[in-house]
């Protein structure tokens, strides 16, 4: 008798607890990111950032011998592209360098100016936290709303477009990646036409709607950089880099070929990135 | 204070220690893009410790506060997976598994492949859709990678646990799990 009552308050505990989860997540999914638990969440974040970069900056060395040890066959092929890479470019600049100052000639003669990146003020940011769930395809950076950082704002590093600020908080932030299935961003493609590019998940390419229209379907080339297209109501200035074409694909019968994209930056093997404090308003 | 509430203060602190090294270490341990979960790995060890209600509730707590560190699903949605996981866990630790050596690296490695599944499929059912966005191949990855991770950390995390619950019922359990044979010392309510 004694093992049935406690079995049964065992199973009524579990009950109450499980019941208690699906309150929370019925409450938090209805409402949006705006609810009690998402301010909720939001200072629990901030109470333990400085924690988390405290133990961020004691576990890095351990993190970084780890991940070396994990991805040595990779990192040394990776290694190797790179050497490749960089003797190319190097002679590469030296053509671009002159081609540059011509262009900037041209552009002061008839007094244009350098579009929207150019006048967009930025914020270096540190991530302090590089999803460590499987299925969350986002990164916590060290800045937040104290900073000037906001939602929707565009987050780059080294020239390409990162991601987006998706929540803040007054010393955190946020960052939805390219890669996540719910990010979307408008791209210009070849011959006029525009499309939209979505994530797929961690390590896979992007994928392009492409937008049909008049114009004739596009001719992207393997390799060639996509940009975003910055037209109206679109989330993004115009002229980021967003990826290199890395398949496409004109299936039989179809008008428009399929596109993917591998994201011009990788943002698990960096640790900083930059916040264009730009609005779609401006 | 008695060792009960000391070994309850030592594990809320643990799970603390525990997710903080999971948002910061745990993202740098990647293999195929798929991390390790240390926060399952503890309420495994809570649930084979002591049993199906210790290992709910662990579960329950150390879920709540891992959501606060989540942000593309909503809160209590670890809540609810790894509540369930404990409580699995506690019961087949109570009736069904066997004390063997291989008992915690077995538990982790199946502990964790049903907590994936049960995070993607109850998120799925609760409208967080985008948790199969990546396709079903990437769920395989992650349930297969991060099993393997799992039962490869259960060791030194049961060891870790086994001192911090010390003073509990069934702690030496997840510590050395070859010293005990029998079952029926297992607690079930604390």
């Amino acid at each position: 008798m004694a093992v049935y009552r406690r079995s049964s308050r065992t199973r009524n505990i579990i009950v109450v607890l499980v019941l208690l989860a699906l309150t929370f997540v019925t409450i938090d999914a209805r409402s949006h990111g705006g609810g009690v638990l998402s301010e909720v969440r939001s200072k629990v974040s901030d109470a333990f950032s400085p924690l988390q970069r405290a133990t961020h900056a004691a576990l890095r060395p351990i993190g970084n011998f780890l991940t070396g040890a994990l991805d040595y066959g990779s990192l040394k092929r990776e290694n190797e592209r790179l050497r490749q890479e960089l003797a190319q470019q190097q002679s590469e600049a030296a053509t671009a360098q002159a081609e540059q100052q011509d262009a900037e000639q041209v552009l002061h003669n008839y007094q244009l100016d350098k579009g929207v990146l150019g006048s967009i003020p930025f914020a270096s940011v540190q991530i302090i936290q590089a999803g460590s769930s499987n299925f969350d395809n986002t990164v916590t950076i060290n800045k937040g709303t104290d900073a000037g950082i906001a939602v929707g704002q565009p987050v780059l590093a080294a020239g390409g477009l990162v991601g987006t600020v998706v929540s803040t908080s007054s010393r955190i932030a946020t960052v939805e990646l390219v890669s996540d299935p719910n990010f979307r961003v408008g791209v210009s493609l070849s011959g006029g036409n525009t499309g939209s590019a979505a994530g797929a998940g961690r390590l896979l390419p992007m994928k392009v709607d492409v937008v049909s229209t008049d114009h004739s379907p596009p001719q992207e080339q393997v390799g060639q950089i996509v940009v975003t297209s910055g037209l109206a109501m679109e989330r993004f200035p115009k002229g980021i880099p967003v990826g290199k074409v890395s398949k496409v694909v004109t299936i039989p019968g179809a008008i428009e070929p399929e596109i993917d994209l591998q994201p011009v930056v990788d943002p698990t093997s960096i640790s900083y990135l930059d916040v264009a404090l730009w609005s779609p308003q401006q | 204070m008695t060792d009960l509430v000391r070994a309850r203060l030592r594990t809320t602190v643990l799970l603390i220690v525990a997710v903080l090294v999971e948002t910061t270490l745990g993202s740098d341990l990647r293999i195929a893009g798929v991390a390790p979960d240390f926060m399952i790995l503890v309420v495994i060890c809570a649930g084979l410790t002591g049993g199906t209600l210790s290992g709910a509730f662990v579960g329950f707590w150390a879920g709540l506060l891992y959501d606060m560190f989540l942000t593309a699903t909503p809160v209590g949605l670890s809540a609810l997976t790894y509540c369930l996981i404990g409580a699995a866990i506690g019961a087949l630790r109570t009736s069904v598994l066997q004390e063997r050596k291989s008992l915690l690296p077995a538990a982790a490695l199946i502990g964790t492949a049903a907590g994936v599944l049960l995070f993607v499929g109850a998120g799925d059912v609760l409208g967080q859709t985008q948790l199969l966005g990546a396709g079903r191949a990437w769920l395989i990855r992650v349930m297969i990678v991060e099993s393997l991770w799992n039962a490869v950390l259960a060791l030194p995390v049961g060891y870790v646990y086994a001192w911090v619950a010390r003073g509990s019922a069934g702690a030496e359990r997840v510590g050395s799990p070859v010293r005990r044979t029998s079952r029926s010392a297992v607690p079930t309510v604390k």
